[in-house]
């Protein structure tokens, strides 16, 4: 008993202990669940720590671990960072960052990415100044160009359906903007909340009786089951918008939406500066993705009949 | 050192989780899956309360009282109502769902900025060196103490009505005594740990969010039956001890299944084989043992 003990843990700290070689920088990053636009975010930081000259396998080590959406994991992930000794910590998405935030415990600078809200989630004050050595990219939606697109598509939709996990303090931020800025461009919101992805079907058909389209947020549990959600809205001959480019190559009408390689990319370039010492995480403000793009998919907006004004049609980028 | 310590506490706080489910699992043989829902619950009234500025030691008896009141729930919807043990569990986790959304507003809630039993300024004032140190020193003495005052309880004329209602119903109602009556009280018992093992956890992680509670009741099963079949040749541990090791065990295999830096689609299978490994090793451990003597 008493040796296999032993043998667990000295195992355990070779390893970690031969993570950390010498003459360049080793970063533990934890994604929180293994999904399209999180993998995207991954891909993106890795390409903005290139772009920055920290380039994978030369001169960056990276430790990439997934906590398969398990609260625990996600603990014990970020405490293995920290004991590690990594020199930057990267979380990906809410949980997992607060987590390494955590057992940063201030010593290590941690860099967050695809948080909607950092200010609710306590990475910075509501002046938008770092809680500590922490920063990094929100995924905030640009709900007010989604609206205005919505309108622009659909001149006479009146309710827009919005459906979402209660579990997801993303989607619900998110929700109390989309009913703030509804009435400025004519629109009711009708939102059904949900807690298991094994109630989307019921929640769905009552939703879609009661709407004339749908638009989607980045809620996690919602785009697992976008296609049964698609196939759902194209019998009821109700189109869906989604909010990012992977929903819209899956068959939602529209996007006004992030492109989370980008977002990631962006990310990647802040720690960049952190690693070499260029800024400290808490000198560095958060940012939000700048300029929104508009992604459609022809195909599905020939469907629906819909066609898009020159001003739409000229920012738009086609995705099939 | 450090990936040892972080184990110690992670193990420590499911450690008195696991001994709630000991008492549900194992003494009453009550699949209780309304667990996975009480842990959260210890959560969210701690989170409630800290973000209140109320003293983080308060919330150590309130959360374990809310637990209470779940687990007497269970109990009553099994017990009076009559409803299946299985379902009573599930209807008592599904309603506090909802009932923990109330309670802490929102579904994540952060304490960073927020005083805490690891974090304050009895903590601070200690000298740097032992500060590392302080989480797993305040988890351990709340650990032995709980599993202290369970041994203490399980002894007494109560703690053996308990022992008997889950091997023999029928003996408890021979000696006069109502065994739904000392079901429900078990529950309230174990539901109270489980609660306090959220708070713990709440602070320790210093956020509250409502999906920390999924999955609770496997890892506290798995850390039961760890522990009790791997120390089952160590009769002076005593179950209550193996299920504190059979706890800490278990997160010192998702340590290493980590560690080991495999793809992430395989940790739980790592997991998985790593604590087979043990409880084969580990008996065949106590065999040798046993032939030697």
């Amino acid at each position: 008993m008493k040796r296999i003990v032993s043998i667990i843990v000295s195992v355990a700290l070779i390893l970690t202990a031969a993570v950390a070689f010498a003459g360049s920088y080793t970063i533990g990053i934890g994604q929180f669940a293994q999904h399209g636009s999180l993998d995207n975010c991954y891909q993106g930081f890795i390409e903005g720590l290139a772009e920055a000259g920290i380039v994978e396998g030369e001169n960056l080590k990276v430790d990439l671990q997934n906590a398969q959406a398990d609260m625990g994991i996600a603990q014990q992930i970020a405490a293995q960072f920290a004991s590690s000794r990594v020199d930057l910590m990267v979380g990906i998405a809410t949980p997992m960052a607060q987590a390494c935030y955590n057992a940063a415990a201030g010593s290590i600078p941690t860099i967050f990415t695809a948080v909607t809200d950092p200010v609710a989630a306590g990475f910075a004050d509501a002046q938008g100044n770092a809680a500590g050595e922490v920063t990094g990219t929100s995924d905030a939606l640009p709900i007010k160009a989604q609206l205005e697109t919505i309108r622009a598509m659909l001149p006479d939709a009146k309710k827009v359906g919005i459906l979402y996990t209660t579990s997801e303090v993303n989607s619900i931020s998110a929700i109390e903007e989309y009913k703030q800025l509804a009435p400025d461009y004519g629109f009711e919101i009708v939102e059904s909340g949900i807690s298991t992805i094994a109630d989307i079907p019921l929640a769905l058909d009552a939703l879609l009786g009661k709407v004339d389209c749908l638009t989607n947020l980045t809620d996690n549990t919602v785009v697992s089951a976008l296609a049964l959600m698609l196939d759902k809205a194209n019998a009821a001959g109700k189109p869906v918008f989604g909010s990012e480019i992977e929903q819209v190559k899956l068959g939602c009408v529209a996007a006004e939406g992030l492109d989370y390689i980008a977002l990631g990319r962006q990310t990647g370039l802040m720690a960049a500066k952190v690693l070499k010492g260029e800024a400290k995480a808490s000198e560095i403000a958060y940012e939000i993705i700048t300029e929104p793009g508009l992604y459609v998919n022809p195909a599905v907006l020939e469907k629906f009949g819909i066609v898009l004004s020159d001003e739409l049609a000229a920012r738009a980028n086609e995705v099939q | 050192m450090n990936l040892l310590l972080s184990v110690l506490e992670q193990g420590l706080i499911y450690a008195i989780l696991a001994l709630g489910v000991y008492i549900t699992f194992k003494i009453l043989d009550f699949p209780d899956m309304s667990v996975d829902s009480s842990f959260p619950l210890g959560a969210a009234v701690t989170a409630l309360m800290i973000q209140a500025g109320i003293s983080p030691l308060l919330t150590l008896p309130v959360s374990m009282l809310a637990g209470a009141a779940a687990g007497v729930l269970t109990g009553v919807i099994h017990v009076k109502l009559k409803v299946r043990d299985l379902l009573a569990g599930i209807i008592v986790m599904t309603a506090l769902y909802s009932v923990n959304l109330h309670i802490a507003g929102r579904a994540n809630v952060q304490l960073f900025s927020f005083s805490t039993i690891f974090k304050n300024e009895l903590v601070a004032s200690l000298p740097a060196a032992m500060q590392p140190y302080v989480p797993v020193i305040i988890l351990a003495i709340i650990a032995i103490a709980v599993k202290l005052l369970m041994d203490a309880y399980l002894a007494t004329r109560s703690g053996f009505l308990l022992r008997a209602t889950g091997d023999n119903a029928t003996l408890v109602a021979t000696l006069a005594k109502d065994a739904g009556k000392v079901k429900i009280l078990g529950l309230s018992i174990a539901n109270a740990l489980v609660a306090l093992s959220g708070c713990i956890m709440c602070q320790y992680q210093r956020y509250f969010d409502i999906s920390m509670g999924t999955g609770t009741l496997v890892l506290a099963v798995a850390s039961v039956i760890v522990g009790t079949q791997l120390l089952r040749g160590f009769r002076f541990l005593g179950a209550t001890t193996a299920v504190v090791l059979g706890s800490i065990l278990y997160k010192g295999c998702v340590a290493l299944a980590l560690s080991l830096g495999l793809s992430p689609f395989d940790l739980k299978l790592v997991t998985a084989v790593l604590l087979l490994v043990i409880i084969i090793f580990g008996g065949q451990g106590r065999k040798k043992v046993k032939r030697h003597a």
